[in-house]
């Protein structure tokens, strides 16, 4: 670890692995960087064990946990005097920009990699949808006003968003809630369009990769996602995907603000 | 029970790791059920523990090191093989002296599915620590704590990982490299 390296003699392998982990001293590194700059050997090397370490760390995605298990240990985390569950989240900016930071691993633009997170990532928005759907609780704030929906999430989030005055026709904003997507938290808004349950997941745009490929139909359900520079939306139902791509846009469209 | 201020600075401070620490435990235990246990029980031992937390150290390391230790003298651990994750040496030994090889070419990592197996397929010391390394972004002096071992075995063991890793896919992919 402390020898240096001639231009003319090969680092060890061992100082090439500490290398790309940034665990070299100053001098070891300058040393290093000049013999790479050299020596196509071992700047292959380096590509290769750089290469080996980001696919590492892609492979930990295999294992983000469920978003009722985060929610479960967090509730764990609230002291004893807190009676309600659900004040385990409110915690501020803070905390979610920070869990933001940890979760927001690099994610590769690899295309076939997007293909399986995008299918991942449809069975995860069905999850969602399904446990609005089945779950007897009603969400956590209850509102048809957006201008009482909207505030409860301020301080909530790592992020804000806005609400359309006018929705899409026979469209009503039911309540939201908190929850993750893909590790990340987010939120959660239900509507109503012809009486049928319509789930939205807003959810902060870095971190999450583009679904291109991701299946519009699934399981007789339909999600319609759309972007804005610092937003993902994600609708899901089992209504007309001609209605639900509506309400995805009316969202899409009130937050050219941000 | 600890003060009130004491456990909502823990609180601050754990609830970012949620998804680190239940990542981890899954990868340690390869069992969704057993993985929360582990980080449940973790949080509470970390919570009664938290006095002896130094402040301005790394929390990371100290929680992960409770979380390992959590596991180590859990059930599964102990009727699994739990001496694999506490050899001094382990295997792959053999592959410490490779000089650097000119021939060497660069693997096919764009099959994530490949490089997944091979991970699964490394010796479970040797997994953790890449991990820890890779995936949980620990510089080696904290990962020296949460494995209670010098430095120098932490850059060593990781350069073994990392060359175990690379043969596992170089034999995955054969002749083709
Ligand atoms: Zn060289």
């Amino acid at each position: 670890m402390t020898q240096t390296t001639p231009v003319n003699d090969h680092p060890e392998p061992i100082q090439l692995s500490a290398f790309i982990d940034g665990e070299l001293s100053p001098s070891e590194l300058q040393a290093i960087q000049r013999h790479l700059t050299e020596c196509h050997p071992c700047a292959l090397q380096v590509l290769s064990a750089a290469q080996l370490k980001a696919v590492t760390a892609r492979a930990s995605q295999r294992f983000l946990p469920p978003p009722e298990v985060l929610k479960r240990l967090a509730s764990q985390l609230v002291p004893q005097e807190t009676t309600k569950p659900a004040r385990a989240w409110s915690f501020g900016h803070w905390a979610w920009s920070a869990i933001a930071a940890v979760l927001a691993i690099a994610v590769s633009s690899i295309v076939w990699w997007q293909m399986r997170q995008a299918n991942n990532l449809t069975a995860e928005l069905l999850d969602q949808h399904l446990a609005v759907l089945s779950s007897g609780a009603s969400p956590e704030i209850i509102s048809t006003d957006r201008h009482t929906v909207k505030p409860w999430f301020q301080g909530k989030l790592p992020f804000s968003f806005n609400l359309p005055e006018t929705l899409p026709p026979d469209t009503t904003l039911r309540g939201g809630d908190l929850t993750f997507l893909r590790g990340q938290p987010a939120a959660l808004l239900l509507f109503t369009i012809h009486r049928h349950e319509v789930s939205v997941i807003l959810t902060q745009r870095s971190g999450n990769p583009a679904i291109t490929g991701m299946p519009v139909n699934s399981s007789g359900f339909s999600i319609k996602e759309a972007s804005t520079r610092n937003l993902r939306i994600f609708a899901v139902s089992d209504i007309d995907p001609t209605e639900l791509g509506s309400l995805a846009a009316a969202l899409q469209a009130v937050q050219s603000t941000q | 029970m600890p003060r009130r201020t004491n456990s909502s600075e823990f609180e601050q401070l754990a609830l970012p790791l949620l998804s680190s620490l239940s990542s981890h435990a899954f990868w340690l235990s390869r069992n969704d059920t057993e993985a929360e246990d582990l980080v449940q029980e973790t949080l509470s031992k970390a919570l009664r523990a938290f006095d002896s937390f130094q402040a301005g150290t790394n929390f990371k390391a100290w929680i992960f090191r409770i979380l390992r230790n959590t596991f180590l003298t859990s059930r599964t651990a102990i009727a699994n093989a739990r001496t694999v994750f506490l050899e001094d040496d382990p295997g792959l030994s053999d592959i410490t002296d490779a000089g650097p090889n000119p021939e060497e070419h660069i693997l096919r990592l764009e099959n994530q599915a490949a490089v997944n197996d091979a991970l699964d397929r490394l010796h479970p010391q040797l997994r953790e620590i890449l991990l820890l390394c890779d995936v949980e972004e620990l510089k080696y002096k904290d990962i020296a704590i949460v494995l209670d071992v010098p430095i120098g075995t932490v850059m060593s063991r990781i350069f073994r990982a990392r060359r175990g890793l690379h043969q596992e896919l170089q034999q995955h992919f054969g002749e083709s490299l």
